[in-house]
């Protein structure tokens, strides 16, 4: 007997979404801890996702690399 | 990737497309010759083709006055196919043009060279834009391929090479034509490290000039130099964005994305978008170095490009001087003379002349040099400039780098190709140039160098594959703990995500490889942040990350209740609903649904939520401020104590009547207050007495 093919699941799309993500919450606290980087930060989506205010993330990324990270840029 | 052909010509189709009909018609006609009208849409192809075909191109040429070829001949030699009107105007007066500007506007009607235009308004005439523009700083543009058909056409210049020259027995002196090539790495490198701008008129902030005047590498002079040029690193700097071939950094000033399909630049390419790049040094002088001379045109770009012109104007193997180079342009240039000082003046430029020849040119291996004061092109420069043999490349040596344990290359000039100097650039910093170079492996060059799309594998081939032994393995292992480090926070500047309906599906589309990463229970990541295969998904909601946020949200009667309408909720709900209230378990209805408690609210406002943020947000999302219930949450906590107490309360049947009571002195001084419309709270004690008072009115009392 064939198995029937899978229902097309139902989804929303969020589009040009600005996000940081990092490795573990611990970081995410460390970024958020920083006073500039919290400000061009909108809200958190979850442990280790950061959602940055949009057009902000050149800022973002300059603040980061000043902090001594070095972000893997996707999407440019 | 377009061909440097296929980007000129869409520049001229661009340019001819913005001229008005009748200028269109009246271009096309000298270069097409049409027997018939040609319909106007088929005019920019046409006029197109004609450019792309030489007979055409050389018939044209010849229509045109000896100065008009002249100029186009300025294009061809100098292979830059934009110049400022100005400085070619001041090439043709030094070569003799009385005509002023009739050699351009006869170019421009010929449609031999188009006018460089950011307004997309059509061009009624050229007259009208150089009017706009200013003519000295008006650009126009030739295509390569129509300017390489005039490079040899006769310039009339005098041949000022020397009756004699250095003995026969001395070798002349030759520079292997790389250190420019370094130097643009060196400075493109500065330049992305970030924080150096030029401004709009391509001037340096004084702090940007302060680092290239103090940078240990760029301040250097060159290992194998006749003279000192002054700000060097400006010169680096101002060359390599006037070399459109050459992009030390991109269009955000930083460094340019791998182009995996670029094909090896040849040494020689590199110094003929060098060459090209001469004509955009405008503030820098050999002899002032850095000088930005404001609403005029710089003489550097044409002096320098007369220079070559005249040495190209003496046979193989003769041999110049500065001095007659310096008095014929002292003679000829309509404005060189005035930017000289004094000094310089009194020996009609000659030191101005040396210094570039010798600090620019030689460097640049277009020119040789013999007892310290001969100067000719070489072999390279006659074949650029002069229609000489062309020169074979130098044999490349494949193994020339040494990776030390202390993650420094010693790279050995010999073997270096523009090739793998840009290659190198990426990930590894110049620390000094010299007959043996050497660079250094840093986390933040390594990091540009991943950015920019090296990959770590990239990285270590190329080491191992120039290198005279392999990677030392402790070098190795700092490479891999930078690049893990590049892994630890992802940025992504335009991503989609993708939100299921609830968490299994996510789970579902997850392990089917739709989505790459989970984010939140519901909510995915695709590879890149890409959008994802729509073949097993239905859309249900599309929203835009930067759009405004949206009325989403319903509050129930109970005023703690918010049902989400999940076609039009958005990312920033989510991560703002959690702070202020908490979820409702799924009850199997697709709405999801939050309530308010006094709790959630109470972490809201320690979180530094105020009621009228509160407010914003509810109107922003429900379309009315926090309800009630919410508000008595918030509230609560600092409203004075409430009164409980036993009271006589009187209900009468009408307003009138109780406004009535209320009014009158005699019935209100029994009255404590009033509590509605018609309810009247009575002091005990004075009970009777107003009972007595309502009989008398008529008004009858009956007690519950």
């Amino acid at each position: 007997m064939s198995e029937a093919a899978p229902a097309r699941m139902a989804v929303k799309l969020h589009r040009r979404v600005c996000l940081v993500l990092t490795e573990d919450a611990v970081l995410a606290e460390e970024l958020l801890a920083r006073k500039k980087l919290a400000g061009e930060v909108l809200g958190r989506l979850s442990e280790r996702a950061l959602l940055i205010r949009p057009g902000r993330i050149d800022a973002v990324l300059d603040e980061l690399i000043k902090m001594g990270h070095t972000p893997q840029v996707v999407g440019k | 990737m377009p061909t440097d052909v296929e980007t000129w010509i869409d520049r001229a189709r661009i340019a001819f497309d913005g001229y008005s009909e009748t200028l269109r018609r009246a271009v096309a006609s000298p270069l097409l010759k049409p027997r018939n009208p040609i319909p106007i849409d088929e005019l920019t192809e046409r006029m197109l083709g004609a450019l792309g075909n030489p007979p055409v191109v050389d018939r044209r040429i010849a229509d045109q006055t000896p100065m008009a070829r002249a100029a186009l001949a300025i294009f061809g030699q100098s292979r830059r196919p934009t110049w400022k009107v100005g400085h070619l105007l001041t090439i043709l007066a030094a070569l003799g043009s009385t005509e002023g500007f009739a050699p351009i506007q006869a170019l421009l009607d010929a449609g031999l060279i188009f006018p460089v235009r950011e307004s997309t308004e059509p061009l009624n005439g050229f007259q009208p834009w150089f009017g706009t523009e200013g003519l000295p700083n008006a650009e126009v543009f030739a295509l390569p391929s129509v300017a390489v058909r005039a490079k040899d056409e006769p310039l009339g210049l005098p041949n000022v090479a020397t009756a004699d020259g250095p003995p026969n027995s001395e070798t002349p002196r030759l520079a292997d034509g790389l250190e420019w090539p370094l130097r643009l790495a060196a400075v493109g490198q500065l330049v992305a490290e970030g924080g150096m701008r030029t401004t709009q008129a391509r001037a340096l902030f004084k702090r940007d000039l302060q680092r290239l005047q103090t940078h240990e590498l760029l301040a250097a002079a060159p290992a194998d130099h006749l003279v000192n040029l002054p700000d060097i690193g400006g010169l680096t700097l101002f060359w390599a964005l006037g070399a459109e071939k050459i992009a030390i950094v991109d269009a955000e000033w930083k460094l340019p994305e791998v182009d995996k399909n670029a094909a090896p630049k040849l040494l020689s390419e590199e110094i003929v978008a060098l060459l090209a790049g001469l004509g955009a040094i405008e503030a820098w002088d050999p002899l002032l170095g850095y000088r930005l001379v404001e609403g005029q045109l710089s003489a550097v770009p044409s002096a320098a490009m007369l220079l070559l012109l005249m040495l190209a104007a003496a046979k193989p193997g003769e041999w110049c001087e500065s001095e007659p180079l310096a008095a014929w342009l002292w003679e000829h240039h309509p404005g060189w003379q005035s930017g000289l000082t004094f000094e310089v003046q009194q020996v009609r430029g000659t030191p101005w002349v040396e210094s570039f020849l010798l600090g620019v040119f030689y460097p640049l291996g277009l020119v040789e040099v013999a007892g310290g004061r001969f100067v000719r092109l070489s072999a390279l420069g006659r074949s650029l400039l002069a229609n000489g043999a062309k020169v074979p490349e130098a044999p490349a040596f494949l193994q020339t780098l040494m990776v030390q344990p202390n993650a420094e290359i010693i790279a050995y000039r010999q073997g270096l190709t523009p090739t793998l100097i840009g290659k190198l650039s990426r990930f590894a910093r110049w620390k000094s140039l010299g007959p043996a170079c050497t660079l250094e492996l840093t986390a933040e060059q390594t990091y540009r160098g991943l950015e920019s799309g090296l990959t770590l594998g990239g990285v270590v081939q190329t080491l191992n594959q120039h290198g005279v032994r392999p990677v030392p393995a402790p070098v190795i292992d700092l490479l891999q703990r930078w690049a893990n480090k590049r892994e630890r926070i992802a940025v992504y500047t335009s991503a989609t995500l993708v939100e299921f309906l609830s968490p299994a599906d996510l789970d579902i589309a997850i392990s089917r490889g739709m989505i790459a990463q989970r984010i939140t229970d519901r909510i995915g990541l695709c590879a890149d942040g890409a959008d994802p295969d729509y073949k097993n998904l239905r859309l249900i909601g599309n929203r835009d990350y930067e759009a405004k946020p949206t009325k989403c949200i319903a509050v129930d009667e109970d005023g703690v209740t918010l049902n989400l309408d999940a076609g039009q909720t958005d990312l920033l709900l989510e991560a703002e609903i959690g702070r202020l209230a908490e979820a409702v378990p799924a009850d199997g209805t697709s709405a999801r649904r939050f309530r308010l408690t006094p709790e959630s609210l109470r972490r809201a406002v320690q979180g530094g939520m105020k009621l009228d943020d509160l407010d914003t947000w509810f109107l922003a999302r429900t379309g009315e401020p926090v309800p009630g219930a919410g508000r008595m949450f918030i509230l609560g906590p600092s409203v004075p104590p409430s009164l409980a107490s036993k009271r006589l309360i009187l209900q009468v049947p009408s307003v009138e009547i109780a406004d009535g009571l209320i009014q009158w002195p005699t019935t209100k001084a029994c009255i404590e207050d009033r509590l509605g419309p018609t309810a009247l709270a009575v002091d005990d004690a004075k009970q009777e007495a107003l009972r007595e008072l309502l009989e008398t009115l008529g008004i009858k009392v009956e007690f519950a």
